[in-house]
């Protein structure tokens, strides 16, 4: 059972490396990539805090062998900004302190973007069956569906997004 | 949780993939989307030598419907993703059962992009002592899905009291589906209800060199509907499930010609419920009645089943099998009065 040489695209970097075929694709991006954005929480596909996005649509990385990756465009959290800049969806996250003890907050963005790529401007029960395959144990659940709902959409009823003031005329 | 280690074969077509299958036998394992076979490898409840992935067979991934010779099937690849049979409107209108089954399976935007109606009918039996971490079950004797002799879901049980808790498999016997198995140099075709052998072991029948490549549902007429009852609306296991499908007579259409009610996560398999199909017949399609009467019948059947070992108390899975059952009834119930109100204005017309 020798290494298998892969290629992967990474965050639209490309990749070459050699895995075991026992290796999930999450220990990979953590081990031996350093992109540890990505969390390990229950490796049983329970917890959604692995999600990534291969080929744009959200799947768990505990769950996925690295093999099975192969020649596949995949998206981690790390991926999300383009530099500094934040997506829509992360400043969203902060205005609305979506953030608790943060473990669960890659799989949510992943998972929530995942959501805003396919369907613009969901409805809140849209939003909590796409997120519903997430856990988050700090329990702020309302925050985190709030976020996606004014992601890069911000309502002016809403004090989070109102207070984001420069945030709100870059939007202008 | 690492990974045994296994070899990876990845046949680029379905003959290489049955050819591996020939070779490896008992020590190989299909992955398609790999949701239950991983867990299970992670907790060291199986070892496989080899992995077969079916990765490359696009060739089994299809929802189509077969009209040749009057027949009138819809025919689901073997690798057909969860979320594409979600997706299509030939399931959805012909099959809403498999339909509702399948959006309840895992969750919605996770693992359906991987994961495949066939790993949900194949996927094991499970049981809360079976199915803990190795260094939990390392601390007791080996119960009889490990290996043992010993069942910690009942006292005293000589054999393995593990439940089905497939939300497909039960959605797919409701519709009267029938499974195409292939192997190399042949294949066979055996009915849902004769695929699962109630035997908490080793609960389906299929030898370790078959592969599951096409699910048959006939269109029958009449509608069809699936509730369930679980802990959470995503990543959870049914604690009930029923599947029912009710076909009204040509004669009288506002009458039920024949039901199908299936029972699911209650026993070793899918249990189909003869008794309380046959009350049905000859009853309206809004007997209310009737559907409560169904679904205390079901209820005790059930019960002779069911073993406390997958959650919640024995007494309220026993009560919630005749509430998902007359919810299923009444909701067939009403979609097939609507087609049948339908069909009449039609008519008029």
């Amino acid at each position: 059972m020798d290494k298998i040489e892969i290629s992967l695209t990474i965050n639209e970097t490309p990749y070459q490396m050699r895995v075991l075929p026992n290796d999930t694709l999450l220990e990979v991006l953590r081990n031996q990539l350093d992109l540890t954005g990505s969390k390990e929480g229950c490796d049983e596909g329970v917890c959604g805090s692995c999600t990534v996005h291969m080929d744009g649509k959200p799947v768990r990385a505990c769950l996925t062998l690295a093999l099975e990756a192969r020649g596949r465009k995949i998206k981690t959290v790390e991926g999300l900004a383009t530099g500094d800049a934040l997506s829509d969806l992360q400043q969203s996250f902060i205005d609305h302190g979506a953030v608790q003890c943060g473990f669960c907050t890659p799989g949510m963005l992943m998972a929530g973007e995942a959501l805003l790529s396919t369907t613009p401007g969901p409805d809140e029960q849209t939003i909590r069956r796409a997120l519903s395959g997430n856990i988050c144990r700090c329990t702020g659940y309302a925050k985190i569906v709030t976020a996606v709902a004014h992601a890069g959409n911000p309502q002016a009823p809403c004090p989070d997004c109102r207070t984001q003031t420069p945030y709100l005329q870059a939007k202008e | 949780m690492r990974l045994p280690r296994f070899e990876y074969l990845g046949p680029k077509t379905l003959e290489g993939a049955l050819d591996l299958m020939a070779t490896h036998r008992d020590d190989a394992k299909i992955l398609a989307g790999g949701t239950d076979l991983l867990v299970r490898m992670k907790k060291g409840l199986i070892r496989p030598k080899t992995i077969i992935s079916l990765k490359a067979l696009d060739e089994l991934a299809y929802i189509k419907r077969d009209t040749r010779e009057n027949r009138n099937n819809i025919l689901i690849g073997g690798r057909t993703l969860i979320a594409d049979i979600i997706a299509s409107d030939l399931v959805q209108r012909k099959a809403p059962a498999l339909s509702r089954a399948c959006e309840r399976i895992g969750a919605i935007t996770l693992q359906h992009f991987v994961g495949t109606l066939a790993g949900n009918i194949l996927q094991d039996n499970r049981c809360w002592h079976y199915n803990q971490s190795q260094f939990h079950r390392s601390g007791r004797g080996a119960c009889h899905k490990d290996g043992g002799k010993i069942c910690y879901a009942r006292q005293d049980s000589d054999r393995c009291n593990s439940t089905c808790q497939s939300d497909g498999a039960t959605a797919l016997m409701a519709l009267n589906a029938s499974i195409t198995l292939q192997r190399k140099g042949g294949r066979r075709r055996v009915d849902l209800a004769d695929f699962y052998t109630n035997d908490g072991i080793a609960p389906h029948a299929i030898e370790s060199h078959e592969l599951l490549t096409q699910i048959c549902i006939p269109i029958q007429g009449g509608q069809s509907a699936y509730k369930r009852l679980s802990y959470r609306s995503a990543i959870d296991y049914p604690l009930v499930c029923a599947g029912v499908l009710l076909i009204p007579s040509t004669a009288s259409p506002t009458e039920i010609s024949e039901a199908r009610i299936v029972v699911g996560a209650m026993g070793r398999s899918p249990l189909y419920m003869a008794a309380a199909s046959a009350s049905l017949g000859g009853k309206k399609l809004d007997d209310t009645d009737a559907f409560q009467k169904a679904g205390k019948a079901a209820m005790d059947t059930a019960a002779t089943f069911a073993v406390h070992n997958v959650g919640s108390t024995l007494e309220y899975r026993y009560a919630m099998v005749a509430e998902m059952v007359f919810q299923a009834l009444t909701e067939a119930g009403e979609a097939a009065r609507e087609t049948g109100q339908k069909a009449a204005n039609k008519g008029v017309q």
